[in-house]
């Protein structure tokens, strides 16, 4: 495979895509006041594109991603090899981490606001609650998966603990740590403009709610175009440094 | 037990958010209060966005800062923590709140109703082709309102029992305003209770009004108001009254000048121009009425939304 | 690890941070977070067996069926597109696209399509919670050992087998990795699917809660969630174990060789 063949075929999926979405409504299958066609949507785009507004928009929603991915990776990963590799630890947790993982963020709004008013703070407490676990549990299972004869050997030739986890957890971990930052990483966009959508704070989340609410119907939908764009675009960033980082992994061998 | 709480959060999210978005607020050195206002960015709230460019908050020492929040949910407990200084609320909710005991107390007038059958912000509509003719004809139907157990369903039953319909049998589905025209549209309800701009989109569509609740529900119902946490009314009753004095400049403004009002929608919502041209604007009287606040307990006694009954000398400024 | 030490480990920790909830919250004035103790009356008061049956059921039913139709959607097309890698760089991008929008704002469009039923709600779960599993089975297929497929090849296993006998089960600790995870996504959708157009389940329930200012009430309802999330979480670590009694008892020979 040439290396632009996934791109066009990847630009031809999103082309059917519009596609759908321009004749759905033109042919009648769905009311166009409620779900415009492409055309009108992009067009709306364009205009947004004008604003400053949007733009400053576009920015809250990046840093509240940025800085909520960026810590609750750091905890999720710190968290998961403490507690995957000490099994006493693990066992200790088990029912708290399942206990606490399923309350929906949604539920933590109330508390949210409190501390933090309607503003960065709370979208950046239900981004790093939501997007914690995500890596917490895939750095548990790659903990999990190390080769048992692997860490036994190091042992057995005398690795001091530091490396122990240098060598030989830290690889096996490592695509299960990039898996978690990668889901982590759209939970964290999902949950940066859920939070902006229904507390208000600023961001994309809080101009599609405001164009809900304005019956600004195209614009709406334009604004979540550019939620759906800004997913793809981070996933392509994320599997391009797992790519770049993973070269040795069978997962990624067999695409090269 | 809040501390605790934001302790297991930090533990959590290791300890990294503590140092983020807490506000600090009260006042500067220049004798300038800084104030936060939790506002729903909607059309009732267009008063308080014109006083701010008049600038009849800075001329009382306000620097006034407008934080938008979806609904009650959002807003209450940010005016109970101390983030904002005074948020805007619905006066059903302010009183479902008061016979809860949450520490809040209305500080000024926020909307009312226009007081004219057929052309209010808000009321009950139908699709052109209903059998549905007056209100009477909802008894036994599913009617869509924004919020379960609030203003909406007791206005909607006024309505009803007014005309001599039994409102016992209504089914009432929430969901958010902006989703009822399609609703609507798609059959999935048979009448919505609708404020603006949804109002004008689906009589746009040919949607007919069968019922304008507020005016039912008492003369000039004051629908909205102003409130602060009870501490900040004992503790700054000065800041307390310039804010209201400033509210009431803003509404008395906003009344004399509908079409500023329109051009001001336009900076914090995206209605379209034609849209803010057709819509039916509210009144923003600076008295609230306290008869029909009165009349608004008695229908939420009536409909059982109240675990007790609301104490209006408590609430109301 | 006995059974009384793992019941020890289990509920070990959790009753220490009830035991300090309790005893730094008796004294609370806080409106919003009142002590433990009368979030605890209220639990008892508020979730009896009739409003278990009225509220709970029917959400628990919905998430059965929002979870099994993303899990049987999320394995069978995350099978197609690891095979093909021509298939996945086609719709990647577009999956990638729904995965980043937000489910509260796809559920207008969702309900022109689907109406304002139970439908609706369980399609809301099953779109926020196939993505984890869809991208599990993708990473878990991709990462078959080449070395075993060639071998299964060589032996002739083609076709449905090669699926059920080499692919699957190869890819299965993934897939379980996948699914978990869609567990505790598919509850939140739950909640956020019943801000819509409900007129019962848990997460209306809450919801309703927060908004009449029903605080020691809204917070045993996120009490009884936590709950209901953990008991799931057992029941599936339980099927877990005995699906993937393989690849523990692979994990445990090799430790203790």
């Amino acid at each position: 495979m040439t290396r632009f063949r996934p791109v066009l075929l990847g630009a031809a999926g999103l082309a059917g895509l519009l596609l759908v979405i321009e004749l759905a409504p033109r042919t009648g299958l769905v009311d166009e006041r409620f779900l415009p066609p492409a055309s009108r949507i992009l067009a709306a785009l364009a205009r947004e594109a004008g604003s400053p507004a949007f733009w400053a928009a576009l920015g809250d929603t990046l840093v509240a991603w940025a800085l909520g991915l960026a810590v609750a990776a750091g905890a999720g990963v710190l968290a998961g090899l403490v507690i995957g590799s000490v099994p006493a630890l693990r066992a200790l947790t088990a029912s708290t981490v399942e206990f606490l993982r399923p309350i929906p963020s949604v539920a933590l709004i109330p508390l949210a606001v409190l501390l933090y008013g309607t503003g960065l703070g709370s979208t950046l407490m239900l981004v790093c609650y939501a997007a914690f676990w995500q890596v917490l549990v895939q750095v548990l299972y790659g903990v999990a998966d190390v080769d048992p004869v692997a860490f036994e050997t190091a042992r057995s030739f005398r690795f001091s603990p530091w490396a122990r986890v240098r060598y030989v957890l830290w690889p096996t971990a490592l695509p299960y740590v990039f898996t978690g930052v990668r889901l982590a990483a759209s939970v964290a966009l999902v949950l940066a403009i859920t939070a902006e959508l229904v507390i208000g704070s600023p961001g994309l989340g809080k101009e599609i709610a405001v164009a809900q609410a304005s019956e600004a119907v195209p614009a709406m939908y334009a604004l979540i175009v550019v939620t759906g764009l800004l997913g793809v675009v981070i996933n392509v960033a994320a599997r391009f440094s797992e790519r770049r980082f993973l070269a040795w992994h069978q997962s990624v061998r067999g695409e090269i | 037990m809040r501390r605790f709480l934001a302790g297991m959060t930090a533990m959590v999210l290791a300890g990294s958010l503590a140092a983020c978005g807490s506000s600090d607020d009260a006042s500067g050195t220049d004798g300038v209060d800084a104030v936060k206002v939790g506002v729903i960015p909607i059309i009732d709230v267009a008063p308080i966005y014109l006083g701010q460019k008049q600038g009849f908050f800075k001329s009382r020492n306000i620097e006034l800062t407008l934080e938008s929040g979806q609904g009650g949910a959002a807003i209450v407990p940010g005016v109970v923590s101390g983030q904002f200084q005074f948020g805007f609320s619905n006066l059903t909710s302010l009183m479902i709140a008061q016979t809860k005991n949450v520490p809040i107390k209305a500080v000024a007038a926020g909307v009312a109703s226009t007081g004219q059958d057929g052309a209010d912000f808000g009321g009950v509509v139908v699709k052109a082709d209903s059998p549905i003719k007056t209100a009477a004809d909802l008894a036994g139907k599913k009617i869509s309102v924004n919020t379960l157990k609030n203003i909406g369903d007791t206005v909607v039953r006024e309505s009803v029992r007014k005309k001599g319909g039994d409102p016992k049998d209504i089914a009432f589905v929430e969901m958010p305003f902006p989703n009822m025209p399609a609703a609507l549209a798609e059959g999935q309800i048979d009448a919505a209770w609708v404020v603006e701009p949804q109002l004008s989109t689906i009589k746009a569509a040919g949607g007919r009004v069968v019922a304008s609740t507020f005016v039912d529900a008492a003369p000039n119902l004051t629908v909205a108001a102003y409130f602060a946490s009870t501490k900040l009314v004992q503790e700054d009753a000065d800041l307390v009254k310039r804010f209201t004095e400033a509210i009431n400049e803003s509404l008395t403004y906003a009344d004399a000048h509908p079409d500023e009002v329109r051009e001001v929608l336009g900076s914090y919502t995206k209605i379209d121009e034609k849209l803010r041209a057709s819509l039916i604007l509210p009144k923003w009287p600076v008295e609230i009425n306290e008869a029909s606040v009165q009349k608004l307990a008695e229908l939420g006694n009536t409909d059982g939304i109240f675990t007790g009954s609301p104490d209006l000398a408590e609430l109301l400024p | 690890m006995s059974f009384m030490r793992k019941i020890g480990y289990a509920v070990g920790l959790p009753l220490i941070l009830f035991g300090l909830w309790f005893v730094l919250s008796s004294g609370s004035e806080s409106f919003y977070a009142p002590p433990l103790g009368t979030i605890l009356t209220a639990f008892g008061d508020t979730w009896t067996w009739p409003a278990i049956r009225a509220d709970v059921l029917p959400s628990l039913l919905r998430l059965a069926a929002g979870y099994l139709l993303a899990a049987v959607v999320g394995v069978t097309l995350g099978v197609a597109i690891g095979l093909d890698r021509r298939l996945r760089a086609t719709v990647e991008p577009v999956l990638e696209f729904f995965r980043a929008v937000p489910p509260p704002v796809l559920v207008p469009v969702i309900m022109l399509f689907a109406g304002i039923g139970d439908a609706m709600k369980v399609i809301v779960i099953v779109f926020g919670c196939v993505w984890p599993i869809l991208l599990n089975t993708v990473e878990g297929v991709r990462a078959v050992d080449s070395v075993q497929l060639e071998t299964a090849r060589a032996y002739g296993v083609t076709g449905p087998a090669r699926i059920t006998r080499v692919i699957l089960p190869s890819a299965s600790p993934q897939i379980a990795a996948g699914l978990r995870q869609a567990l505790s996504i598919a509850i939140i959708l739950m909640v956020i699917s019943e801000m819509f157009a409900a007129s019962n389940g848990l997460g209306f329930t809450i919801v309703q809660f927060q908004r009449s200012f029903a605080i020691p009430e809204m917070w045993s309802g996120i009490i009884l969630l936590g709950l209901l999330g953990f008991g799931l979480s057992l029941l599936f670590r339980l099927a877990e174990r005995r699906a993937l009694r393989w690849y523990e008892g692979l994990r445990a020979a090799q430790r203790t060789r």
